[in-house]
């Protein structure tokens, strides 16, 4: 086969792709399941096979692709689920910069999309856009409340934050600038670092030069434990924060013994099994932990894999009085999808109970956070 | 009038039929989704062709002078209410000065400085958007308004298709003009070896930093474009992975050609596109192996296509060039009187080190004379080539011509002089044919602007330098081999069109190194005939020789070397009648 | 800054600085006998730290079977390239090479790695894993590429990098590791506490540098190497093949590599995909100090260590600006220094 030939061969075997369509409900994922949001995307994406193949009757696919935190994929693979999968509904995607990309999308195509990432930006100020935008995991500024009540509830007036080097470092240095102000405490250094450097110790003197009252470390997963396992190093005696961004047991496994003792607020699925049994959020976070370690087996699960769980619960809640307006793959029935989860009252999802509103696309209240604290290499629930 | 030939011009035809594909009945939306991405990245690509594959400069920053281009129409559009069109010039604005600020201090880097000169600033700049609050840090920029024709606002894919593609179409076109005029003949030179591009009078500095200006204009370009497609704006698409993308975009291509870069952005963003598709139906979806597969896909196909897929699919061929020969006559330079004193060289000096390469020589070069430089290997007759034409500097002596200092001063003065050479090791563009390496010798003879070349303004000049070109051609007796790629002649012949190049100078002195090496004896001949005829006609040379019995017959006058100083001087009967020199040099001769 | 403060940031420097050094000099010693700018050197050392990780906790690290695939498939890439040539002796080497060797070490881990066998061991068993898929990679990816231009081996060695990263999100999932130190000893000095893991880092990188030293310097295949480095052909020509020396060399990048991620483990936490910023740092050092010298890289790398520490402490949020535009200077000054740059390639 000479060069052209093969060149030529290659295109038409690229070329064959044209999926077929029946009348089902299709669900469209993009998330970071490569990248540096991947321990944000991985756990999500193994969500995504628990989700329910068949709601109110009618059968539901999920296509998920990559987007390695990059917007530009991130808003391609939106579009590719929209025009080529027929998508009804996006979820995703893991980081803020590639939701707020994807928001035009949803507006111009009108797609209802279901964000798993943190910012309030990508649902606040309400507008046109964002109308078409909902998002499941908890707003950062209600996290960022619970730290700075929880400071100065005992006694916090000085801290020193030292967050990541990227939109998620940044979107809470904002709100806990905020929340502290509210609350007269003041912020002392602020600090960033990358996620794969090998060394914060010029951060950390910073920080211990200051001397706060306590540290505030905003990072997700393993990364955010070194600039802590540092300060220890440094021998730093005041309290330390971390965000709901290291909530699984991999933070716990590096951490070690430097980390007890951390407070952090999270979604009440971290500590599902010490929730009261009046809590009806309980029943179903185990639901979650469940399925998912007994699919990727035990202490498997992490907190972030749970928001793709509790979009499928929004979507399901929304589905039946959205299927009454219009059949699955019909304009009709997006924009009846849409009205429907903006129409959800007391859902109740592994991370919170959500009441959606024309204004708030979130709907989650203070029930939907905990605050959390590491003992004996274990999370337990702060009363 | 040089007219582009069909080879030339199907790819345009190409790219105007495409602009038809998303009209096609049943053209899957997505698709054309995904050739308006593959267009922007062309774009980019097209300007790494001319940086890169043509020009020779790595660069690893083409995402983030995007990344210029687009912040500027972004902050325009978005923060005051400014048409996005008016985004275009700016934006481009903005690229091509922050591009001539970093090009002023990165194109100095030679080599692997530059690649990671490219690496520092592109990372640099990508931390400082992201850190910086007019450009939305981390979140950025979105809801910005899509470009708007007549009140229509261009949300359509199909519709971005038609102005994305006008785009390439656009670039493509300029890019090809460019390369065809005097100014690109300059960065296509660059390839060659600078000393030899310098030796013609290029400002070599000055057109690394024009190709480099030039693909980060492109690549602002394509900001602007991907802005207004994608609507919102921040730093992940303007990273060092981007730049790589693109990079390996145009290598795959075929980093030298134009239709390679198109070529190399449509299956980058294809393949990467069906690999979401494929394997997850093979491996299942509990993995991500894309980048697992794109990889050894990209290794597997460099293996196959070393130079990328264009060259297998279009030898090189250069296109056969129409000449005007009734074009108007460059203006020549009028000859020093014969006799009077041209060159001088007073104690010339070069030290490498401990070692003494050339040790205080001197000699005068009278108008219209040929002047023979002999010695056995090493005498450092080619280390005095590269002081007296500043490809080397002296480390101490003068060097005076027509009475002015032109000790040390760089090659493209000297060239400037009227003083043209030849290269012991030659140096000609391997992707230009034989012709349009010898229009690099009128250079200096062409005042033609870089965007006269784009623009397509230059084409009367232009065709009176080929026209010189194919004069200088035909004296040298190679006409014939005019279209032909020009490492394609035997290196003989190669040799004489360095000649036919320095003759395209219009020199007063004209410097041969080993000119004779390689020819037959019928052609030794014949080239001995051509530089007496120069002679004549008023022209000085200075030539290095190792073949005696050709040297002999056509000099007026020997200056013989040996271990870098200078034995004898005088007529060839005298010098061979030197006893100095039997013992010393021809002693010894092969 | 008081005094203390600058001593510990430039022990911080020094530490980190070290482990660039010795990715500088196995990046330059590669360059200079392939010609390759090795973009995927980071991968070495992130493997090679999560392989030391996943030992020291007593688990059998996934890297095994990634060793035994590229061992594989080296042996039919090898096989598929030199299917005229290679008969009895040659063929025989190269199974040996390729296969039995992966083979040997996979026995090896599964027996060891269950039972704790102690640091030294988990040590050598960590770089045993990874250090012949280097030369696998050279054999699969480079070898046959013989005089392809300096672009497309860079190429080559990005498109390595990604297939190479996504492999380690695979086989080490997105989450980092960290290893127990080598021992918990802590030296006080004044204001600095030096972690006994740093001492290691510097004695070993010393060592190493000594012993790489005495290699090029007094062994025959070290000289070899150097020659092949100086002239290709004519190292060729005195019978040094270059294949050879491009195994070689890639295999001493990847032995570097490897421990280089072994060193650092314990005292930060490694990530599948975290050693192409060391790496870059490490190519930093290596294009300052000239491509081409050993003292200059190792200088230049201790440089970029301290100056990345100090930029950290002085404006965390713009550290990478700082360190990367500080280079552009000192490039400048060498290129301008090392000559016009005439004609690469």
């Amino acid at each position: 086969m000479s060069r052209t030939s093969a060149i030529l061969a290659a295109a038409v075997v690229f070329g064959l792709a044209a999926p077929a369509f029946a009348d089902t409900i299709r669900v469209g994922v993009t998330i970071s399941t490569t990248g540096p949001a991947a321990s944000l995307g991985v756990p999500q994406r193994n969500s995504i096979a628990l989700l329910p193949k068949e709601i109110a009757g009618q059968q539901v696919t999920y296509t998920v692709l990559d987007d390695g935190a990059d917007s530009t994929r991130a808003v391609a693979n939106m579009r590719k689920l929209i025009e080529e999968e027929k998508a009804d509904i996006i979820i995703g995607t893991s980081t803020t910069p590639a939701s707020l990309a994807m928001i035009n999308v949803a507006a111009e195509t009108k797609v209802p999309m279901i964000s798993l990432s943190a910012s309030a930006s990508i649902i606040q100020p309400m507008d046109a856009t964002k109308r078409w935008v909902f998002k499941v995991p908890q707003n950062d500024n209600l996290m960022a409340d619970a730290i700075a009540g929880h400071m100065a509830a005992s006694g916090v007036k000085t801290v020193g934050f030292i967050g990541f080097n990227d939109a998620y470092g940044d979107g809470w240095a904002k709100e806990f600038t905020r929340a502290a102000a509210e609350k007269n405490i003041t912020i002392v250094a602020n600090e960033r670092f990358a996620r794969a450097d090998t060394s914060v110790t010029g951060q950390v003197l910073k920080l211990v030069a200051a001397k706060p009252d306590a540290v505030l470390i905003a990072g997700s997963g393993t990364p955010a434990a070194l600039p802590q396992k540092t300060l220890h190093e440094r021998a730093y005696a005041g309290k330390y924060y971390q965000t709901h961004g290291v909530a699984n047991n991999d933070f716990l496994r590096v951490g070690g013994k430097d980390v007890e003792g951390t407070i952090l607020p999270a979604g009440p699925i971290l500590v599902s099994a010490q929730l009261p049994d009046s809590n009806p959020i309980k029943a179903k976070a185990l639901e979650y932990v469940k399925a998912y370690e007994a699919a990727n087996g035990a202490g498997s699960v992490a907190t972030f894999g749970a928001h793709a769980y509790d979009a499928a619960i929004l979507l399901t809640a929304a589905v039946p009085g959205a299927l009454a307006k219009g059949k699955p793959g019909s304009a009709e029935f997006r924009a009846a999808l849409r009205d429907s989860m903006e129409a959800q009252k007391n859902v109740v999802m592994t991370h919170g109970i959500a009441n959606m509103t024309a204004e708030d696309h979130n709907g989650f209240d203070s029930r939907a956070r905990v605050m959390v604290t590491i003992e004996g290499g274990a999370w337990k629930l702060l009363p | 009038m040089t007219r582009p030939g069909l080879a030339k011009l199907w790819p345009l035809a190409c790219i105007a039929l495409a602009g038809l594909v998303p009209w096609i009945p049943g053209m899957p939306a997505f698709w054309v989704t995904l050739l308006n991405y593959t267009g922007i990245a062309a774009i980019v690509a097209i300007g790494l062709v001319v940086l890169t594959g043509i020009g020779g400069m790595t660069s690893f920053g083409q995402a983030t002078l995007l990344g210029l281009g687009a912040y500027t129409t972004a902050i325009m559009s978005k923060y005051y209410d400014l048409s996005p069109w008016l985004g275009l010039p700016a934006g481009l604005l903005v690229t091509a000065a922050g591009a001539t600020l970093i090009g002023a201090v990165t194109v100095r880097l030679s080599g692997h400085y530059l690649a990671l000169g490219t690496i520092a600033w592109s990372v640099g700049l990508y931390y400082t958007f992201a850190n910086l609050d007019l450009v939305g840090r981390n979140d950025g920029i979105s809801g910005i308004p899509p470009l708007e024709v007549a009140g229509y606002r261009l949300l359509d894919a199909r519709m971005s298709f038609t102005v994305i593609w006008l785009g390439v179409l656009l670039a493509a076109l300029a890019t090809m003009n460019l390369l065809d005029s005097r100014a690109g003949r300059a960065i296509r030179a660059l390839k060659g070896g600078a000393v030899a591009a310098a030796s013609f009078g290029v400002d070599t500095a000055r057109t690394r930093l024009l190709a480099f200006v030039y693909s980060a204009v492109l690549a602002g370009f394509a900001g602007w474009l991907y802005v207004h497609m994608q609507r919102s704006v921040n730093p992940t698409p303007f990273g060092f992975y981007q730049s790589i993308q693109y990079l390996l975009m145009a290598v795959i291509g075929g980093a030298a050609h134009i239709p390679g870069a198109l070529l190399g952005a449509a299956l980058v963003t294809l393949v990467n596109d069906r690999l979401q598709d494929i394997l997850p139906k093979l491996f299942g979806a509990r993995g991500n192996y894309e980048s697992i597969v794109f990889g050894m896909l990209l290794i597997a196909v460099l293996q196959w296509a070393p130079d990328g897929l264009w060259p297998l699919i279009a030898r090189f061929r250069p296109r056969r060039r129409a000449i005007q020969a009734d074009a108007p006559r460059l203006a020549a330079q009028t000859m020093p009187e014969r006799g009077s004193t041209l060159l001088e060289v007073v104690r010339l000096r070069r030290n490498f080190g401990g070692l003494v390469a050339v040790n205080d020589i001197d000699f005068t070069l009278k108008a219209g004379e040929i002047l023979g430089l002999i010695g056995p290997n090493g005498a450092g007759k080619s280390t005095t080539f590269n002081l007296i034409t500043g490809v080397d500097t002296p480390s101490g002596g003068i060097v005076r011509f027509r009475g002015g200092d032109l000790t040390g001063r760089p090659a493209r003065h000297v060239a400037a002089q009227g003083i043209a050479r030849t290269f012991q090791h030659v140096k000609l563009v391997p992707t230009m044919s034989v012709i349009e390496n010898v229009a690099i010798g009128a250079h200096l003879r062409g005042h033609a602007s870089p965007l006269a070349g784009l623009l397509r303004l230059d084409r009367a000049e232009d065709a009176r330098l080929y026209a010189e070109a194919a004069r200088q051609l035909a004296r040298v007796g190679l006409a014939d081999a005019a279209d032909r790629p020009a490492t394609s002649l035997a290196l003989g012949q190669q040799r004489i069109v360095e000649i036919a190049r320095a003759l395209c100078l219009d020199p007063v002195l004209l410097l041969l190194d080993e000119p004779a090496a390689g020819l037959r004896h019928n052609e030794k001949a014949e080239l001995s005939t051509l530089l007496r005829r120069l002679r004549d006609e008023g022209v000085t040379i200075l030539l290095v020789e190792h073949d005696m019995e050709f040297v002999m017959g056509l000099v007026d006058r020997l200056v013989v070397m040996d271990f870098g100083t200078k034995l004898a001087d005088g007529p060839p009967d005298a010098v061979r009648a030197d006893p100095r020199v039997i013992e010393a040099y021809l002693g010894s001769v092969e | 800054m008081d005094l203390s403060i600058f001593l510990i940031l430039v022990q911080d420097g020094v530490v980190n600085g070290a482990i660039y050094a010795l990715l500088a000099l196995s990046l330059v010693l590669v360059f200079a006998v392939t010609r390759v700018i090795l973009v995927a050197q980071g991968e070495f050392v992130a493997f090679g730290g999560l392989t030391y990780a996943a030992l020291a906790t007593g688990q059998t690290p996934g890297a095994i079977w990634l060793l035994g695939g590229l061992g594989l498939a080296a042996f039919a890439g090898g096989l598929w390239q030199e299917r005229r040539r290679m008969r009895g002796g040659a063929l025989l080497r190269h199974a040996l090479f390729t296969l039995a060797l992966p083979a040997a070490i996979i026995a090896a881990t599964l027996v060891l790695a269950p039972r704790r066998a102690g640091i030294v061991v988990e040590v050598l068993l960590a770089v045993a894993i990874v250090t012949p898929m280097a030369p696998y990679l050279y054999r699969i990816a480079f070898q046959p590429l013989g005089n392809a231009s300096v672009l497309t081996l860079l190429i080559t060695a990005v498109a390595l990098h990604l297939a190479l990263t996504g492999l380690g999100l695979v086989f080490f999932g997105p989450e980092g590791f960290r290893a127990p130190p080598f021992s918990d000893a802590m030296i006080l000095a004044g204001p600095l506490m030096i972690p006994g893991q740093a001492i290691w880092i510097l004695g070993l990188t010393l060592a190493l540098m000594l012993g790489l030293y005495a290699f090029f310097e007094k062994t025959l295949t070290g000289k070899a190497l150097r020659a092949t480095a100086v002239n290709r052909l004519g190292a060729r020509l005195v019978g040094i093949p270059t294949a050879q020396a491009g195994v070689l060399a890639f295999g001493l990048a990847g032995f570097i590599g490897a421990l280089s991620g072994v060193l650092i483990v314990p005292l930060t936490t490694v990530y599948y995909d975290g050693g192409f910023m060391i790496g870059l740092r490490g190519f930093t050092a290596a294009i300052i100090g000239g491509l081409g010298s050993y003292p200059g890289a190792v200088l230049a790398a201790l440089l970029v260590g301290v100056a990345e520490s100090f930029s950290s402490f002085w404006a965390s949020a713009f550290k990478e600006v700082i360190v990367f535009t500080a280079i552009i200077p000192v490039l400048l000054w060498r290129s301008l220094r090392h000559g016009n740059g005439e004609d690469e390639e």
